[in-house]
């Protein structure tokens, strides 16, 4: 064991009074990333849940691969079709995106390797920039804070790189995670303090600080000089006929093969994903289920009111299901155990919220197509409100049965 | 308590005890201004002035003013103050005032102008509220210029109005960010600006409401 | 003393004494100024008509502004009705915003002939002219609709065809900045001048297009980028041009005016 040794070796170092005590949260890291950890945690960040921190996020971060293998797979197809369709565009490419995927494959649809290595010469960049930009953070607050490096980051970067289109310029993207992390997370005190979803806290920053490419109105593609419009401006433009005369079905929509952000496009593959996290009983079936419940309620509730001028109204709620991002949303950011409710009761309501509101907003909003991030990050907001009354409900019942 | 001098009360509320930083104060007003620098610093002026001048009034009268009715007394004369400056603006800076629109009136339900006045101005001489209130409204005006700098140049590329860094839309290479230009960034900076300014002077830093207790018992919590 | 501060009869007379002075001080002081107020709106506004019709620069001094707008532009009132100018009112102190808020000068417009959403639509409104040798060099109009949060306020300047746009712009509005508030982005604004507004049959054609003007399409010459991420404010804009140029705004006006009988 020539690891564990030398780990055991150099750890003096790191404890207090040690050469690199500083270091002591990066030591930390790797140490227990390599081997299980010799100690429990402190502090009571999951009194919640039996089940360790560290697993549990490495379990949520193993689910999210379905989505992104797909989304590889998705971006490299579509960036394909484009070109496939219209060969002067890939002349017309440049950059060293282009330089990379041309040396390793070609621009070929059909091919497998061809899309899946045009979408990981996307996606892949993105990531690491997340990686490295947002460990730096978590790195430097665990230094200065003298605490361990928490696995949520791992979850934290591999949702915001899902939730992020394919062409975002990677600056926009150590911005977002910058932001994502340090306010939407460090500033409250770190992992089980903070009271956002930190990936979708940096989704929002880029949303309202770069919305000529964000806010959901144009395609996402990996390719330069295509414009288009996403499946929900086309509906919020025409109604579900508009969409489908762009040719799009629902089970495009359904499976994802569809533009759209790096992870969210295949409702499948993150129901795939979704479907481990509910039965591990990591994810909340509660919440998923409130989520449903107010989404389809207020959409068939739409459906029956109707409206001459607004053709979002006749959506129906399975179509609200596999466009944009919902799924991702419901099963992966809804969920998450710090920032969502924690009474039973109160994830019902908590996933009603978002449900209903993502319907609001893509609905009756003019200047939003896309509304399951602002739902989400609204009913974040009041899930410490929604718990509290939970709670004080319960005290009540509880009193007046023992009068 | 010792009388402090015009120099404490002139410098301190500029770092030390600043209205917005510590005291988190007049945020309604910083958050809706600072979108660019011009109008952070007229609002700045503005405030000054009135919280001075208001400073100065109530302070001249302050034995006179029967304490029933001091409230309504210290507003008639803010308001008063509000309204002239309100109107000079209009007359003499007239596209200004119309960017600042209503804020300069809202100057009236400022918190720091009211908060010096009942404050400061009710139990100390004349010369002294004067310089307490132009202050106070120098520590409002720092923070207000540091944000409507930040904002404006990372906003939309210019500083006053002229260009420093060329925008992409004006065929430049900088990308504004637009969320500098909704008011809520502002109230992101003044946090941002709040850690700084406690990072650097420690005793502003507030006692934690509460401890997390270490987990005593070996095992999970369930 | 206390107690003889606190009396009824000292309180009333300090709250009197306090309430005299400042509202004698706010009253001087906006009587005072008055008229320089008055000077810098009207000011404001023929400063904003002058830059859209391409006349002078932003750099003028008031004077400069007041001489040049007194010695080329005549306001003159229209009659939207029956389209001819009409002296019913002072046009110098005619308002059209005020009036089109007065039911006895306004109308209220049915659902599906408002399509700029502006509710109310006044009889009378002020145009202004420039006239260069007795003939009809420039044609000002003044705009509104609303966007995506707000009414846009603004004017168009035609050439003397009545078919040419010199210009347009907003003074007023509150888009989101940095995407519908680019309306006021002197590039997206510079695409307008030399733009038609009715193409060979006649027939209004001038639009707002989302996705970029193909500059090879015969409409090409009517057409205007929409402001990039912004497309409820750019739809707004096409709306209320349709609006205020078809049959319902000056539409007659601008036929009247083209045959010379306005």
């Amino acid at each position: 064991m020539g690891i564990r040794e030398f780990l055991d070796k150099i750890e003096h170092n790191f404890e207090k009074g040690g050469k690199y005590e500083k270091w002591y949260a990066l030591y930390e890291a790797v140490d227990t990333f390599l081997y299980r950890p010799g100690s429990v945690t402190k502090t009571t960040a999951h009194v919640r849940d039996g089940i360790d921190l560290k697993r549990m996020m490495i379990i949520v971060w193993l689910c999210t691969f379905p989505a992104m293998f797909f989304g590889m797979w998705n971006t490299g197809y579509q960036a394909n079709l484009i070109f496939a369709g219209s060969p002067e565009l890939l002349a017309a490419q440049g950059g060293w995106h282009f330089a990379l995927i041309s040396a390793l494959a070609g621009f070929d649809p059909n091919s497998l390797w061809d899309n899946f290595i045009q979408g990981a010469a996307w996606f892949l960049p993105v990531y690491a920039v997340i990686f490295i930009v947002g460990g730096f953070w978590e790195v430097l607050f665990a230094s200065i804070r003298k605490h361990e490096v928490n696995e949520g980051f791992f979850v934290t970067s591999v949702l915001f790189a899902l939730i992020l289109p394919p062409s975002i310029p990677l600056w926009q993207v150590a911005l977002g995670i910058s932001f994502g992390v340090v306010i939407g997370k460090e500033v409250f005190g770190g992992t089980g303090k903070n009271f956002l979803n930190p990936a979708l806290t940096g989704r929002a920053f880029l949303f309202f600080a770069y919305p000529a490419q964000m806010s959901g109105d144009a395609v996402w593609t990996a390719v330069d000089g295509f414009a288009g419009a996403t499946s929900l401006s086309l509906a919020a433009a025409g109604g579900i006929e508009n969409v489908l005369s762009n040719g799009v079905t629902w089970l495009n929509a359904f499976l994802g093969t569809v533009h759209g952000s790096l992870g969210e496009t295949s409702t499948l593959a993150i129901m795939i994903g979704g479907a481990v996290l509910l039965l591990t009983k990591i994810a909340s079936w509660r919440i998923v289920a409130g989520v449903m419940l107010g989404m389809i309620g207020l959409s068939l509730l739409f459906n029956t009111l109707g409206s001459a001028t607004n053709p979002m109204f006749a959506m129906p709620w399975y179509w609200h299901l596999v466009v944009g991002g919902f799924a991702f949303g419901m099963f992966f950011m809804a969920t998450d155990p710090v920032s969502a409710s924690m009474t039973n009761t109160g994830k019902w309501i908590f996933g009603a919220l978002i449900g209903v509101m993502v319907v609001l907003i893509r609905v009756v909003n003019p200047a939003f197509p896309e509304g399951m991030m602002l739902a989400i990050l609204f009913a974040n907001l009041f899930a410490p409100l929604i718990d509290h009354f939970v709670v004080q409900a319960n005290i009540k019942r509880r009193l007046a049965r023992n009068v | 308590m010792s009388q402090p001098t015009i120099k404490e009360v002139l410098l301190n509320p500029i770092f030390n005890n600043n209205p917005i930083g510590l005291q988190i104060l007049g945020i309604c007003s910083a958050l809706a201004v600072t979108s660019n620098l011009k109008t952070a610093m007229v609002m700045s002026i503005a405030l000054t002035l009135v919280t001075g001048f208001s400073n100065l009034f109530i302070s001249m009268i302050r034995s006179q003013i029967p304490s029933s009715i001091r409230m309504i007394v210290q507003m008639v004369i803010i308001a008063s103050l509000v309204i002239v400056v309100d109107q000079v603006l209009k007359a003499y800076a007239f596209s200004l005032s119309k960017q600042l629109s209503v804020f300069v009136g809202l100057i009236i339900t400022n918190c720091i102008v009211m908060g010096r006045a009942e404050a400061f101005a009710m139990q100390n001489p004349p010369v002294l509220s004067f310089f307490d209130g132009i202050g106070n409204g120098l520590g409002y005006s720092v923070m207000l210029v540091m944000l409507g700098i930040v904002r404006e140049l990372f906003g939309s590329g210019k500083l006053m109005g002229f260009e420093i860094i060329p925008v992409i839309n004006d065929g430049g290479w900088y990308q504004p960010n637009g969320l500098l230009l909704l008011p809520p960034s502002a109230f992101f900076l003044i946090g941002l600006f709040i850690w700084a300014l406690r990072s650097w002077k420690k005793e502003q830093l507030e006692q934690p409401s509460f401890k997390m207790a270490p987990q005593i018992s070996n095992k999970e919590a369930y | 003393m206390s107690s003889q501060k606190e009396s009824t009869a000292r309180t009333l007379t300090v709250a009197l004494l306090v309430c005299l002075v400042c509202s004698v001080f706010v009253a001087g002081a906006a009587v005072a100024l008055k008229p320089i107020q008055v000077d810098n709106r009207l000011l404001d506004k023929q400063r904003s008509i002058l830059a859209i019709a391409g006349l002078g620069d932003a750099s003028m001094s008031s004077a400069q502004v007041k001489d040049m707008f007194k010695g080329t532009i005549t306001a003159k009132l229209v009659d939207l009705q029956s389209g001819k100018f009409s002296d019913a009112k002072d046009p110098v102190t005619f308002d059209p915003l005020k009036a089109a808020k007065d039911p006895k000068l306004s109308s209220v417009l049915p659902g599906e002939q408002d399509i700029a959403s502006i509710k109310r639509l006044e009889r009378y409104t002020t145009v202004y002219v420039v006239e260069k040798d007795g003939q009809t060099d420039t044609v000002i109009l003044p705009i509104r609709g609303y966007g995506l949060w707000s009414t846009l306020y603004g004017f168009i300047a035609l050439k003397g065809d009545l078919n040419t746009v010199v210009g347009m712009g907003f003074y007023q509005h509150a888009e989101t900045p940095g995407l519908g508030g680019e309306v006021d982005n002197p590039k997206w604004k510079g695409q307008w001048p030399g733009k038609t507004l009715f193409d060979q049959d006649g027939k209004l054609a001038v639009a707002v297009v989302k996705g970029g003007v193909d500059p090879q399409s015969p409409k090409a010459e009517h057409q205007v980028d929409a402001l990039a991420g912004a497309t409820l404010t750019s739809k707004g804009v096409d709306n209320l041009l349709k609006f205020w140029l078809g049959q319902n705004g000056f539409g007659p006006f601008i036929a009247n005016l083209r045959a010379g009988e306005a």
